[in-house]
């Protein structure tokens, strides 16, 4: 007989223990769909490995690709620690690519440094603000921010689809013949393109950095400082908040507005590193907002985790890319995050239960009674 | 008459309120028990993309739709071993569920390794009803015009409407729901009602996604439903956990996922970007009305939604 | 198992020798996570008989009463019924068996008809056909309640009745089921005292039947009153079984606490009694459902005093002590706090006012149950220095902070930061008190402080209380525990249906006085 039992202590070692048993049963469950439709499992996870991370050349790919999802994971951990599930990070992305964009085409002439700061702050006030929309209802509605959020996420696609397909819009390249049959996004001003570094032949952009630095930045928020405190009790238990004079209702805005803002951001990475127009298919490709719900519950929503888990997959989403083909079939990317995902919650229960085997036959009392 | 813009936006308001309604009668079996399953938009595709499959291979209609039911009752199945075996939390779970099976996961998957794309149904569901009666004016487009599977929804509306309000296994689930302590300590068993109304839930979300690959748009293309599992979700808050206003609802938000469509057809040249928003946005004005007027009172929301019932803890 | 029974007359079984107890528990032992819960208990009931089970909270009753009725199976030892060994697998086994309980926390589905409730369940009887016929359920469960004189319309919804009513649903509910063992855990709770008596009478009845009650409690004055018999656990352990005609509260409450305890009703604090601290004037509120929970109440509470608001549960207290502490709005009236009026509906201005708050709900409402006890012991004094400096906080003096209450307060704990849902009850509710009194209060408002606490955690907070009052706090006491009121209060308010029915004090006031005034039977007016 299985028996379930709460956890008195929870060991330290979990906090290991179940990213890394997570991605092990991920890895095993993944093969099992790939052998149940027919596919050689190792020979695929050693091409996926490869791809991913293979060498140099795979790993300053990877990193381009983990660089979103560092942000969409620091906006699912920064607001699911209060319990809000906010899963809008895929349109509030966009929302920031659009608000950067803008930035940069209007500030073209400004010196390089002033542009990037710029769309920094735009993409962050475009995802934000796009954020508070369900925050705000949330907050003084009570409306359920899980719809709102992801409903938000389907306008944003479509306003991003509208600003360059069909629209004369600000943003959509109208100068060139070509552009007039294809529509496409205006090239952003030289200015505006984001610097990168190489460290030991790895690219490392401006936009990873700056995932890395908002990461510390978060961490040293929500452990040290009161509005860190806040947010803790409030994730913990709303009704504790309230008996102990906390503003849950600003709160919960604040930390929406933070959370989307941080999206926000990875939407102006993706400007200013990366694809250097506004790009809808690009950013509408790759999923990052869902892929960012993985990665924060993996990392059990500590800042730093989220950095490493995004790498990680990082590489699983470029090698998804790379690979697509006969052997790669298009969906095992979310196949292996959704199971990762799985995975996650079935070994949270042993951080939260211990797993006791018990037989039926009677054995000496274990514990002394207290 | 039966051309003018009204009859044809309202005849497809029931064409594209029938998945919605399968999807959302399913969601609200579940909820009624105490399991929020968010999952639904990925049962729905792998539905769909099953059933296209089955239809492919059978040219058989209802054997597809029994695939389509089976596949999303399989999907279901995992969200109920872990928010009910394993206790996880169900809004996280039910996300997992939407990243694993939906439009970049598992549906897309299927769908390339099976060569799903880029062909027309071989068969799919038409009008049954005699021509005399579908041409009547005004209610015989809108009624009469339809496929089996539009009367089939209206049956399962009535089922389960008696179901709930005049038997006893559906006193027992709505027990369930409100007060698991409460029906474990009369003998019912909590585990077992949790996980067959999550699973009946995820079959009828799989038959809802298959009313897009059989009937709305023929075919299969990853993302088929483009939301619906969500809408369906919002549906069941907004119609207050009754399926009679499910059924309303339904249609009322299969009118907005219609529009774009229809105005097109219609010539109308508003970009079509703004008209395919409308639902999204509607959702979400609905669902700020519901919860202004209910907020109080979580109004009509099973007590135990969302949390696990665990027997033995102190 | 135990369906053989059902056709006996039962009353036959009454007092003839030789025949099997009705209820026999050999050797049970149940183990929770670092509890032992029940340690080889032994225990038996006669037909016929009201049997208390008389322990300390803690002591393991309710655990072996969860065992009766199949929702918890024992470790070790065996049930046998009627001279028969049954094993239940589910709760469903032991009503087939004819075991029924009203558990304290009522379980009963709120949205539900009376009449639903009570065939929930039901495979037997007229709930057992796949349709549910709601006017012969109806019909039943009306026969059965005029049967019984426990009058309660079966149509109503749970929610609109009040606990005693519910108390009769789930009795009849165990009638209905047709159940010989009845057992009730702390069924008194939630009446006035005159109340318990009719329950007492019913209970009586109903063991004339030839039915066995099991009657579970912690007040002893009850268990004199409707057993027979008694047994009496402590610390899991099943430690005696005598008449009643050989027990005298002060044996039985030897037994129950394993010393010589003081019972004598009331001691002074020594307080001195100053000039009105928290005054409430016509305070108005709405309750959770939307109606009006407190309809205008008046109150005052001086310094180093000790004012008690008795009533029975639901009759607004709880809404009392959120909205005096600003967790919830008022909707009219005034609270002022040495003469200075609040603004209302903010705990934050409360706190700021040295209004302290002891809530009834510990671990839902008084800490954020996952963090630490580090964490909750500054849960209100985060803002200001010395636990934050700034926007910034100050994690050593936070850490300091709790290192010295958990040594100034005794809490048992392996440290300040093992997260406050590890602590048992009394050293939750230390934690709890002590905070509050680190931030130096003016006004203490405590509600059902000592509700599951065993009896030496009841002594160290009465003491702890004392202690404010005689310091100059004005203590504003709500609690359910007439006993807990008599040996605290100098004033008791009786709150029924949103209102103050009645001030009395609690040097001369009877138990029958308050009794009535909490039925709200107004008999004076001052």
């Amino acid at each position: 007989m299985i028996r379930i039992e709460r956890r008195l202590e929870q060991p330290g070692w979990l906090n290991v223990a179940v990213p890394v048993g997570s991605l092990v049963l991920a890895f095993g469950l993944s093969a099992l769909v790939l052998v149940a439709t027919g596919h050689d499992p190792l020979q695929t996870f050693r091409r996926l490995i490869h791809a991913a991370f293979g060498g140099q050349a795979q790993l300053t790919e990877t990193v381009v690709s983990a660089t979103p999802l560092a942000f969409t994971g620091l906006c699912a951990a920064v607001a699911f620690r209060m319990q809000l599930f906010n899963i809008g990070g895929e349109g509030q992305l966009y929302m920031g690519a659009i608000a950067a964009a803008a930035a940069a085409l209007l500030l073209h002439s400004l010196p390089m440094a002033i542009v990037i700061a710029a769309m920094v702050l735009a993409g962050a006030a475009g995802g934000g603000l796009y954020a508070l929309v369900p925050g705000f209802l949330r907050a003084f509605l009570k409306t359920n921010e899980i719809i709102t959020s992801l409903m938000l996420n389907y306008a944003a696609a479509l306003i991003l689809n509208y600003l360059i397909f069909d629209s004369q819009s600000y943003w959509r390249d109208t100068t060139t013949a070509e552009a007039k049959v294809f529509p496409q996004g205006k090239m952003l001003p030289d200015s505006a393109a984001w610097p990168s570094w190489t460290l030991h032949g790895l690219g490392l952009p401006l936009g990873f950095l700056l995932a890395i630095g908002l990461a510390a930045t978060l961490w040293f928020l929500f452990s040290r400082t009161r509005f860190g405190f806040e947010v803790k009790v409030i994730g913990d238990s709303p009704r504790a908040a309230t008996y102990a004079g906390m503003r849950t209702r600003r709160k919960i805005l604040a930390v929406m507005a933070l959370s989307g803002a941080v999206a926000g951001v990875g939407g102006a990475s993706q400007d200013g590193d990366f694809r250097h127009l506004l790009d809808p298919r690009g950013l509408q490709q790759a999923g990052y907002g869902y892929a960012g719900i993985v990665i924060a519950a993996l990392a059990r929503y500590n800042p730093f985790a989220v950095v490493l888990i995004a790498f990680l997959l990082g590489g699983v989403q470029n090698a998804g890319f790379t690979l697509q083909g006969a052997d790669f079939p298009s969906g095992l990317v979310g196949v292996m995050q959704g199971l990762i995902l799985f995975s996650a919650l079935g070994c949270e229960l042993l951080v939260r239960y211990r797993i006791r085997l018990a037989s039926r036959a009677r054995r000496p009392v274990p514990e002394a009674a207290t | 008459m039966n051309n003018s813009i009204l009859v044809v936006v309202l005849a497809s308001a029931v064409l594209y309120g029938t998945p919605l309604l399968f999807a959302a009668l399913g969601e609200l079996l579940a909820e009624r028990s105490g399991v929020l399953n968010l999952g639904v938009e990925g049962m729905m595709l792998v539905g769909a993309v099953m059933g296209f499959w089955a239809v492919q291979r059978t040219s058989s209609l209802a054997l597809a739709l029994v695939v389509a039911a089976i596949a999303g009752g399989a999907m279901a199945l995992i969200h109920a071993f872990l928010v009910v075996t394993l206790r996880a939390n169900q809004i996280v779970s039910g996300l997992a569920l939407t990243i694993f099976a939906g439009a970049a996961g598992l549906s897309s998957y299927l769908g390339n390794d099976l060569n799903l794309a880029d062909q027309p149904a071989k068969r799919i569901f038409h009008s049954v009803l005699p021509k005399s009666l579908r041409d009547l004016p005004v209610i015989g487009p809108i009624l009469f015009n339809q496929s089996l599977l539009v009367y089939g929804s209206w049956v399962v509306v009535i089922v389960v409407v008696l179901y709930l309000r005049r038997t006893r296994p559906g006193l027992n689930v709505r027990a369930v729901g409100e007060s698991p302590a409460a029906a474990d300590a009369m003998g019912i068993n909590v585990t077992v009602y949790r996980y067959v109304h999550t699973v009946v839930g995820g079959a009828l979300a799989g038959i809802g996604g298959a009313c897009f690959s059989l009937s709305i748009t023929p075919q299969w293309v990853d993302g088929l439903t483009s939301g619906a599992g969500w809408i369906a979700i919002a549906l069941v808050i907004f119609a207050f956990w009754r399926p009679g206003l499910v059924l309303i609802g339904a249609y009322f938000f299969g009118a907005f996922s219609a529009l774009p469509y229809t105005l097109q057809a219609h010539g109308v040249t508003i970009a079509p970007e703004l008209l395919q928003s409308l639902p999204y946005v509607m959702t979400v004005l609905a669902l700020v009305l519901v919860s202004s007027a209910g907020a109080k009172r979580r109004l009509g929301a099973p007590a135990a939604l969302g949390l696990p019932y665990v027997r033995e803890e102190r | 198992m135990g369906q053989q029974t059902q056709a006996v007359d039962l009353s036959e079984r009454r007092g003839a020798g030789g025949a099997p107890p009705a209820v026999s528990l050999r050797g049970i032992t149940k183990r929770f996570p670092a509890v032992l819960a029940n340690d080889a208990v032994d225990f038996e009931a006669a037909p016929g008989e009201v049997h208390a089970l008389l322990g300390e909270n803690g002591a393991g009753k309710s655990t072996l009463s969860n065992i009766l009725t199949g929702l918890y199976r024992p470790d070790e030892g065996e049930i046998w019924l009627y001279g028969e060994r049954v094993d239940f697998h589910s709760p469903r086994d032991a009503i087939d068996a004819g075991v029924a309980m009203v558990h304290q926390h009522f379980r009963l589905v709120v949205p539900f008809t009376v009449a639903e409730n009570v065939v929930l369940g039901d495979h037997r009887r007229e709930g057992s056909s796949f349709l549910v016929h709601q006017r012969a359920i109806e019909r039943r469960v009306g026969e059965l309640s005029k049967r019984y004189g426990m009058h309660v319309d079966p149509r109503a919804r749970i929610w609109q009745l009040s606990l005693g009513e519910q108390q009769r649903v789930e009795i009849l509910k165990a009638l209905y089921h047709e159940a010989k063992i009845l057992i009730l855990d702390e069924p008194t709770a939630v009446l006035t005292p005159q109340e318990s008596e009719v329950l007492f009478a019913t209970l009586r009845s109903m063991a004339a039947e030839g039915r066995t009650v099991i009657f579970i409690s912690h007040k002893l004055h009850e268990v004199k009153a409707v057993a027979d018999r008694v047994t009496v656990l402590r610390g899991g352990k099943a430690i005696a079984t005598t008449t009643m005609a050989d027990a005298t509260p002060r044996s039985l409450a030897a037994l129950m606490v394993g010393r010589e305890v003081d019972i004598t009703r009331r001691r002074e604090h020594g307080g001195e009694i100053g000039a009105a601290a928290l005054e409430l004037d016509e305070l108005r509120a709405v309750g959770d459902r939307g109606g009006e929970a407190l309809k205008g109440v008046a109150l005052s509470v001086r310094t180093g005093e000790i004012v008690a608001v008795a009533g029975v549960a639901g009759n607004g207290q709880r809404e009392l002590a959120e909205t005096v502490t600003g967790m919830r709005p008022m909707t009219g009236g005034e609270v002022r706090v040495h003469g200075r009026p609040l603004r209302g509906g903010d705990a934050r201005e409360a706190i700021g006012a040295g209004i302290a708050h002891v809530p009834e709900d510990r671990l839902g409402t008084g800490v954020a149950p996952s963090l630490s006890i580090g964490s909750n012991v500054v849960l209100k004094s985060y803002r200001r220095y010395p636990i934050a400096r700034g926007p910034l906080l100050r994690l050593r003096a936070i850490r300091d902070h709790a290192a010295d209450l958990i040594k100034r307060y005794d809490v048992r704990t392996s440290g300040p930061n093992a997260p406050a849902r590890q602590l048992s009850g009394g050293n939750l509710q230390k934690v709890v008190l002590a905070r509050e009194f680190s931030g130096n209060p003016r006004v203490l408002v405590v509600a059902a402080p000592t509700r599951g606490l065993d009896v030496a955690a009841i002594e160290t907070v009465h003491a702890y209380l004392r202690d404010a009052a005689a310091a100059g706090v004005a203590v504003l006491l709500i609690s359910e525990d007439l006993d807990e009121i008599l040996a605290l209060a100098d004033r008791v308010a009786v709150m029924f249906d949103g209102e103050i029915v009645g001030e009395v004090d609690a040097e001369t006031a009877t138990v029958e006085e308050i009794g009535l005034l909490m039925a709200g039977v107004r008999e004076r007016t001052p």
